[in-house]
């Protein structure tokens, strides 16, 4: 099916029953997809894209997988933390990128932070989700066998909220390279995004397809990586969304 | 008046932390511990937020927003069930499309604005199609899933009682898939506002976006945050008002979306 598609938008674009202009021949933007992976600048706005996706990610897994945890253990904390997350968590975090351009100046520390607070939310409510639901019976029985306290959490809490936890992390991660690539299309100067945004200003439309399927390839393989990831980790685990 | 007095007190952490934040917000920035050009008092922003109002700048920006995401939602909702019941239904057609889906559909929807901007007319409906994309891979997801994972035992015994066809559909199939479907319209309009705010910051000149975009642009500061805070409150009346209409209509779901 796929393939079938490509075809007959190939043959589509050949015989110029849709403008070549707006719809290039896939081969056409296979051959700059290659050429432009040759050059090396197309690399190069991946690496960009990446690198902020790996801090953007790292700045949200860490603090938002401890705050859901304690959310989860300290109920004072809970209630006190709850409305402010409760509040964010629907807001488009790209609306948060020109408070951080006014506070922190229009650079990377903005552009990175933005992608963070769309990660980090989710990977907050998603961990104190999976602490807040774990089978009760679960802690009576650790009760019972004398775990408190730190040996409960490490060996009771932690384990059951895993799967929680991981299925933040991988809704974070696809939440932040959203959130990235727009801040790219908006306000960056670099990365694929911003790729994809110059080459549809200059209507240089192959060029622009080549970076749109590079980043489709990346959210692919992403989203598809730590599905597999996830399925090895917690075997026993149910697939959920 | 008692179950209101006993209701503050047991959430009396809830209320009062946003409270005693927003006194202390208030307080800093009065003394200038915090930079007031930053972070402006919140008193201000509330007066500049009534201004917008009163003016009619914030109805007309508003209005724009949630109509967009009105049809935008019902376009997703529409195609998205329904491609999404037929993907459930006929294996060949799920195989078929699933590999087109999982290449497009983690695409940042905000990319295919130029891609839609050549297909349709630029401008309104450019928008409203862009906004709708990511809703509608999301809708079509979460339904195939709430066909599949009906009960094999369930649809055969409908079948042993005589449901065919129509009647399997609506008394087994589409009861059945509620739940999941439901949860994709949750996700698929809370995945719309994202949308469209990021496509008003780069394409229009009317909307909560645009109105941010353009308040951060000549620097006023205040009427950045009033808009930020009417962007937080429709996205909470969307999110956390859908959640209640499941709670009401499917009371015997848990909430998928939550785990």
């Amino acid at each position: 099916m796929p393939v079938a598609l490509l075809a007959l938008w190939e043959m589509a674009s050949r015989l110029a029953l849709v403008s070549p202009r707006y719809f290039p021949a896939p081969t056409t933007i296979g051959a700059v997809l290659v050429d432009r992976l040759a050059a090396g600048d197309l690399g190069a706005a991946l690496l960009v894209t990446l690198a902020r996706l790996g801090l953007a990610f790292a700045l949200a897994a860490v603090p938002g997988v401890l705050l859901g945890l304690l959310m989860g253990i300290a109920r004072p904390l809970r209630a006190a933390v709850e409305p402010y997350v409760a509040f964010v968590f629907p807001v488009p975090k790209i609306a948060l990128l020109p408070f951080l351009l006014i506070i922190l100046g229009v650079g990377e520390p903005a552009f990175v932070l933005t992608g963070a607070a769309s990660a980090f939310f989710q990977i907050v409510i998603s961990t104190l989700g999976g602490v807040r639901t774990m089978d009760p019976r679960l802690l009576e029985v650790g009760h019972n066998y004398g775990a408190h306290g730190a040996r409960l959490f490490w060996k009771v809490i932690l384990p059951a909220a895993l799967p929680a936890i991981f299925t933040g992390l991988r809704l974070g991660l696809g939440l932040a390279l959203i959130a990235l690539v727009a801040v790219e299309f908006i306000a960056a100067k670099s990365g694929l995004g911003h790729l994809v945004y110059r080459h549809w200003q200059m209507l240089s439309t192959p060029e622009m397809y080549a970076a749109f399927a590079l980043v489709g390839a990346l959210g692919l393989l992403l989203t598809r990586g730590l599905r597999a990831l996830q399925a090895r980790l917690l075997s026993w685990q149910e697939e959920s969304f | 008046m008692r179950r209101f007095g006993r209701w503050l007190a047991e959430h009396s952490i809830a209320v009062g932390s946003p409270l005693v934040l927003l006194g202390a917000w208030e307080w800093a920035s009065a003394t200038g511990l915090l930079r007031e050009a930053f972070f402006p008092r919140p008193s201000t922003i509330a007066v500049h937020l009534r201004q917008l109002g009163a003016d009619g700048t914030l109805w007309g920006h508003l209005g724009a927003t949630l109509v967009r995401i009105g049809w935008a939602f019902a376009l997703a909702a529409v195609l998205g069930v329904g491609i999404g019941l037929a993907m459930g239904l006929w294996r060949g057609l799920r195989e078929g499309l699933d590999p087109v889906f999982a290449v497009i559909y983690p695409i940042p929807s905000i990319l295919f604005l130029p891609l839609v901007g050549f297909l349709v007319p630029p401008g309104e409906i450019a928008v409203v199609v862009t906004t709708a994309v990511t809703s509608f891979f999301l809708i079509a997801f979460t339904t195939t899933h709430g066909v599949r994972q009906i009960d094999r035992l369930v649809v055969e015994a409908a079948t042993h009682y005589g449901a065919r066809g129509w009647r399997l559909f609506t008394a087994v199939l589409l009861p059945g898939s509620l739940p999941s479907i439901f949860t994709g319209l949750r996700l698929g309009l809370g995945f719309a506002l994202i949308v469209v705010v990021a496509v008003e910051i780069v394409s229009t000149s009317r909307g909560l976006g645009a109105l941010l975009w353009l308040s951060w642009q000549i620097l006023k500061v205040e009427d950045m945050y009033a808009t930020f805070f009417v962007i937080a409150l429709v996205g909470a009346v969307l999110y956390y008002g859908l959640a209640a209409l499941q709670a009401r209509l499917l009371p015997w779901v848990q909430d998928v979306a939550d785990r």
